[in-house]
């Protein structure tokens, strides 16, 4: 009852900092109150902004080798206020929880834009290849650790402003996206038991991904858009081994991108199998995002909905891609609304957001339509 | 009120699909083909590297059926690092394949290691142990937890493996309290291997080896919560290698033992396994006494018939059936006796075709076998499970005869009744005919369970025994209104009138029925009245029922008894002088009430001044996880199983003693009631198997805590608008102790943050059966039924209290044991409204109000405050430490004025409800 009024939208945002240190508690008894909102898109949103590959590559990597347009995780760097915008757009369209832009933070994701692809030469990239040229490449480790640095400092600040504004706490949850290379993925036809990568060098990556953005403050890891069951595994291991290391348990949502059948788009793993695979980690919340619209979506959320003894939650694309569409989906805010409004009266939910095609706009209809909507009841482990 | 449900423990493992270890899976068995010790054709297809066919193996695993795939490559010329990451990654390429879990087996750490970094799902390690101390172990636990698998973890420690029965629970135990306490390590994931060992090698101490890891079995499954048991089971019949007849039967007969006592997965090959009812008789008796450790020639024995299954299918050897060589009444006399219903029929149509006529087949061998069944019961050389049974038989035979003597009985009827208007000629056609009737039988009992009370156990059982003693039964059921009882007498035509009830307002009821009866002239035609049940007693039968009817009023103890009371009640030389002893018995029960010297008692206020004091400034209540009411619909029975507390389960059959669920035995006195309780703690496990994979019973519960704080004798329970009220103590007590009210365990702090808990469970589904299968004549079958729906009901009562003490934050997650619990060793306690802590029912209905169990969980009240379904437990939850069960009697005039008018109630009511507590 006390943790409860802590997160009661008219107490001062100043003493409620000051009052609350136990982070899970705090987002535990909210989501047993409300439904939760998650941001919109990062990367339909940035393209909003019309920006052009000079400002992309800004000053600072104007001689790199490779285009950098499609590279949003480094508009942090080159153009914060942008990234900065879209977070205080969506703050003040009523999200909660926003991601950081940190997709492809990772030395993995990041190496695409900043080393040479040894296939452009005759060679394959295999597990020697991210050895040598990836892993052990200190000027994108340390490149990639800044990105996470900043991009979190920019949520937050963010953050900050609106709940000061608003007198409701807002929080950043460092995204840790999927990676352009599977650990499942067969890539040689001939060798069915090959793999680009390993899964030590996965989770190497991931680890070093992690620690930049617990470093820079961020309240919450969100392993999402899982394409690999198994990347998201060797995701979820570095998340555990870093918390032992550092002794600070930080809150995780888990979230997969299933295909009309309900498997993971790469790994093919049913929703069901995936929380029995990823239980272990306690998250505070796991869920489906990008892939799919709301409707495709619906059977595997209430799946997932039904077995989870976490908090669920859905941000779901803004429908199908539609090239004639001003945001590129076909759903627009109202369609959205309508959408999540079902979901919440079916109790299937207790966090909401946007993925693909979701603007703030998107974002400020779903939070109305979520003001009053009670939460899902999040079913316990029995006891006994 | 939020109904939050509840997702069960069970182990749950995944592929691509989910594989969840449901109650419903029973045994899990895993292959051992693609594990290169256990399959030669798989290792050698590994040492060639010939992966596309070793592929092959694993996916015809699956396509069998395989719900775990067990992979090995622990072998001296195989890289096992190598190999398992290869084969794993080979097997993601596999859609089939990887559907399904993996275990990854290997006594080498690095090849589990790599092993888990090439799951996706949530797979199995296959082991890890003490064997290198704790430092390692817990590491190792670590680290597979921080990759999502399971754990199998092996019988070892420092000092190597476990064989004895104390070493593997010491061990395990251990292991258990490590991974569970120290590493977090969920116990539905640990997965524990007590080591299979050879029996049979000539080794003396080798023996019990299988008796041990079953015993060990039995003690993990009751001892270490959700720990789930495996093995490896190839190993007991090693000495036995060539001789697969034998290795066969002994790996069945070993795993129909083990899963008997709770293993609940094992390493096994399917293709090396007989169907243990197939099992010649003659082997598996040799086989279980080696198993069993039966004696020392055992092995010897076994050794000698081996020989004759070396190389041979198993033989086919008939049961023994000498017995069908007798006469048939013989035969009828054995199939009574052994309550074998297999050749019923059969016999009773060749006694119907020798005697000819059906009543004197009945009257002849039939009630003979009875005859014989009832000495030997009346005896104590047989108990109730088989005189149930023996009736089922009776019945079986007695419907098949129905029919010829209804037409028999029929001419009979109009012959007599011609022969009574000849004598009689101003007799009617009808009464002509009822005299007839009632000539015609041997005595008529109406039995009933009264108004307001659902409860029946004992009254079926008596009519079951009646009925086996030749008395004419008519069951009217439960909850039957007076009016309809006398009734029935009267078209009946009947003799007696039996009266059952449990709880406490039925006595009452039964004085309603006394004083009708008397009205209606049945006192004067003295005509008897037989009261029973569990609140009855001979004492207020004769003291405040006896009273008001004028026939003889006799009070039955139990089942056994009802034959010799009816029968001297109903026989014209031994009726008067019983029913003369009766009225001395009364007499003196009346005698002993009003001469008796009276219990000292105080007034209320020096009660209340007595109070238990519990210095509430000193003392902070727990504050529990929730307010409100949760709802449990469908509650696993096979998690409530664990809970049941079998000891009361035999008292319903009249067998006395203790349950010693270790020993699985019943301990008493009596050597033969232990083997019977055996027998029919057998046939128990078989429905309670039934039920729980039929679900034929519903599990309904809800629980919740309110905020509250006591008000007097009253707590009061602001949020919710409810107060309840308790009685208090009056008898003068000795210095030191306290006159207690149940109220004196709440805080009497307005905002001092204490809670009253609240629970009603009921189960579904019971009643009805019940009622169907005896409609089948299957008596026995529904008595069990009742039962078990009793003891579902309790062990609900007891896991809802259990999870709400670890809720309430009074009791951590596997604190207590099975039998701990059983005890009630823990902290708080859940009195019901109408039980000796708080007797008056009629708080019974605040509660309901309070909970909303009748829309939740369609749990109902009678207008006696009887719950409805019958199997229902309600109760409060009290957290305080102190807090423990009394006993309120000698309830004075000045509490029950003052309790009146707190209830809102007059006087005249609350001493109704409360006849049998008042001490004035």
């Amino acid at each position: 009852m006390r943790r409860l009024e802590l997160a009661r939208p008219f107490i001062k945002t100043h003493i409620l900092l000051a009052v609350t240190t136990d982070l899970f508690s705090e987002l535990e008894s909210a989501l047993s109150e409300r439904i939760l909102i998650l941001d919109g898109a990062m990367g339909t949103t940035i393209r909003g902004y019309e920006l052009t590959e000079a400002d992309a590559r800004g000053d600072r990597f104007k001689e790199n080798h490779e285009d950098l347009l499609n590279n949003g995780d480094i508009l942090s760097i080159t153009r914060p206020d942008v990234i900065a915008d879209i977070h205080k757009r969506f703050y003040e369209a009523g999200s909660d929880i926003c991601e950081t832009n940190t997709f492809s933070g990772t030395v993995l994701a990041q190496s695409e834009f900043f080393v040479e692809d040894p296939r452009k030469t005759g060679g394959i990239k295999d597990p020697e290849f991210f050895d040598k040229e990836v892993l052990s490449n200190s000027y994108l480790q340390d490149l990639v650790w800044e990105l996470n640095v900043e991009s979190v400092k920019l949520a937050k600040q963010e953050a900050d402003k609106v709940a000061e504004a608003t007198g409701r706490k807002r929080y950043v949850a460092g995204a840790i996206g999927p990676l352009t290379v599977s650990l499942t993925n067969v890539v040689d036809p001939n060798d069915t038991a090959f793999r680009s990568v390993t899964f030590d060098q996965v989770k190497e990556t991931y680890t070093h991904q992690i620690k930049a953005l617990l470093s820079a403050g961020c309240d919450i890891l969100m392993v999402e858009t899982i394409f690999d069951a198994l990347n998201a595994k060797a995701a979820l291991v570095a998340i555990n081994e870093v918390a032992i290391e550092t002794g600070v348990k930080t809150p995780v949502i888990i979230s997969a991108a299933v295909g009309r059948g309900g498997e993971t788009m790469i790994s093919a793993q049913k929703v069901e199998a995936l929380w029995i695979a990823v239980s272990h980690v306690n998250p505070l919340a796991v869920g489906l995002n990008c892939s799919l619209g709301p409707d495709l979506m619906e059977p595997f959320l209430r799946d997932l909905s039904k077995i989870a003894t976490a908090a669920v939650s859905c941000y779901p694309n803004a429908g199908l891609p539609n090239p004639l569409a001003p945001t590129g989906f076909d759903l627009e805010p109202h369609h959205m609304a309508e959408f999540m409004a079902e979901f919440a009266d079916s109790q299937l939910l207790n966090l909401a957001g946007g993925c693909c095609g979701n603007t703030p706009e998107h974002i400020a209809a779903i939070a109305q339509a979520m003001e009053h909507k009670s939460p899902r009841p999040i079913p316990q482990l029995s006891l006994v | 009120m939020s109904a939050s449900s509840e997702i069960p423990r069970f182990l749950r493992l995944s592929g691509t699909e989910a594989y969840n270890h449901t109650p419903d899976k029973n045994f899990l068995m895993i292959g051992e083909r693609t594990n290169v010790a256990g399959s030669p054709r798989f290792r050698k297809l590994i040492q060639q590297d010939k992966l596309e066919e070793a592929l092959e193996v694993a996916r015809q695993q699956v396509e069998n059926g395989a719900a775990v795939i067990d992979i090995c490559f622990d072998d001296g010329l195989i890289d096992g690092v190598a190999m398992m990451a290869r084969f794993l990654d080979l097997i993601q390429a596999e859609p089939d394949i990887q559907a399904v879990p993996i275990m990854v087996d290997s006594s080498k750490w690095e090849i589990i290691e790599e092993g888990i970094k090439h799951l996706q799902g949530k797979g199995i390690v296959n082991s890890i142990s003490l064997k290198e101390g704790e430092e390692v172990f817990k590491k190792h636990a670590t680290h597979i937890r921080n990759y999502g698998a399971a754990a199998v973890v092996m019988a070892f420690d420092e000092k190597g493996q476990a064989a004895t029965y104390d070493e593997k629970i010491q061990i395990c135990e251990r292991a258990y309290r490590i991974l569970v306490d120290e590493v977090g390590f969920p116990p539905e994931d640990i997965i524990f291997d007590p080591n299979i060992l050879t029996v049979a090698t000539g080794i003396e101490e080798h023996n019990n080896y299988a008796l041990d890891f079953i015993n060990a079995t039995r003690w993990i499954k009751e001892n270490l919560p959700h720990a789930q048991v495996s093995g490896g089971v190839s190993n007991i019949s090693f000495s036995f290698r060539g001789n697969n007849a034998v290795r066969e039967a002994m790996h069945s007969a070993f795993l129909y033992h083990a899963t008997q006592a709770g293993m609940d997965m094992g390493i096994v090959n399917a293709g090396m396994l007989e169907v243990y009812d197939e099992i010649p008789k003659n082997l598996l008796q040799a086989v279980e006494d080696v198993l069993l450790n039966k004696d020392d020639g055992a092995t010897e024995r076994l050794l000698d018939l081996a020989e004759e299954y070396k190389g041979q299918g198993a033989k086919k050897i008939e049961e023994d059936l000498t017995w069908r060589e007798a006469g048939v009444e013989k035969r009828l006399e054995h199939a009574l006796l052994k309550g074998l219903d297999k050749f019923i029929v059969e016999d009773t149509t060749e006694a119907l075709e020798k005697y000819e006529k059906p009543l004197s087949v009945i009257e002849g061998p039939l009630m003979d076998g009875m005859g014989i069944v009832g000495d030997l019961f009346g005896a104590g050389k047989m108990f109730l499970p088989q005189v149930v049974k023996s009736a089922r038989v009776m019945k079986k035979s007695v419907a098949y005869l129905e029919p010829f003597m209804e037409k028999e009985r029929e001419i009979r009827i109009i012959d007599l009744a011609k022969r009574l208007q000849q004598k009689d000629e101003s007799l009617t056609d009808e009464d002509a005919r009822r005299a007839a009737e009632k000539e015609n039988s041997n005595g008529k009992i109406i039995m009933a369970t009264v108004k307001g009370d659902v409860h029946d156990i004992g009254k079926n059982i008596v009519g079951v025994v009646l009925a086996c003693n030749g008395f004419d039964v008519v069951d009217m059921g439960v909850m039957v209104p007076c009016d309809k009882i006398l009734a029935a007498f009267e078209e009946e035509n009947a003799d007696v009138i039996g009266l059952s009830g449990l709880i406490t307002p039925s006595l009452d009821e039964m004085i309603t029925v006394a004083k009708e009866a008397e009205k209606a002239g049945l006192g004067a035609k003295k005509v008897p009245i037989l009261i029973g049940g569990a609140t009855t007693s001979a004492a207020h039968t004769a003291i405040k029922i006896a009273e008001h009817y004028s026939g003889p009023l006799v009070h039955v103890l139990d089942a056994s008894r009802s034959v010799p009371v009816t029968t001297s009640l109903l026989s014209e030389e031994s009726r008067d002088a019983f029913i003369a002893e009766n009225q001395a018995k009364h007499e003196k029960h009346r005698k002993a009430f009003s001469g008796g010297p009276k219990k000292e008692v105080i007034t209320l206020a020096e009660a209340r001044a007595n109070r238990h004091q519990i210095a509430w400034d000193d003392y902070t209540p727990p504050t529990p996880e929730f307010t409100g009411t949760r709802i449990i619909k469908s509650q696993s029975l096979r998690e409530l199983a664990n809970y049941i507390d079998w000891t009361p389960f035999f008292h319903t059959w009249e067998l006395r003693g203790v349950w010693d669920a270790e020993a699985q035995k019943l301990k008493t006195k009596n050597e033969e009631g232990a083997k019977v309780a055996q027998d029919l703690y057998q046939e128990a496990q078989i429905l309670l198997e039934k039920i729980i994979t039929e679900k034929r019973f519903i599990a309904n519960g809800l629980y919740g805590f309110f905020p509250a704080y006591a008000d007097g004798d009253d707590i009061i329970l602001p949020e919710h608008g409810t107060t309840f009220h308790t009685l208090r103590q009056q008898q003068k007590k000795a210095t030191g102790k306290a006159n207690f009210a149940l109220s004196d365990y709440i805080s009497p702090k307005k905002s001092h943050g204490d809670h009253l808990g609240g629970f009603v469970v009921g189960i579904h589904g019971a009643d009805e059966w019940a009622a169907e299968l005896r409609e089948q004549n299957n008596i026995d079958e529904a008595l069990m039924v009742q039962a078990l729906a009793d003891r579902f009901a309790e062990a609900f009562a007891e896991l809802l209290h259990h999870r709400a003490r670890v809720e309430w934050g009074i009791e951590r997650v596997g604190q207590l044991t099975k039998t701990e619990l059983i005890h009630e060793k823990y902290q708080g306690i859940r009195p019901a409204p109408g039980y000796p802590s708080q007797p008056d029912h009629t708080e019974k209905p605040l509660l309901f109000d309070l909970v909303g169990a009748p829309e939740a969980i369609e749990v109902t009240l009678t207008e006696s405050c009887a719950m409805h379904p019958g199997s229902a437990v309600c109760g409060i939850y009290f957290s305080h430490p102190d807090s423990h069960y009394f006993q309120i009697n000698d309830l004075q005039k000045d509490q029950i004025e003052d309790y009146a008018k707190r209830k809102k109630m007059t006087v005249d009511e609350v001493e109704k409800w409360l006849g049998p507590w008042l001490g004035y």
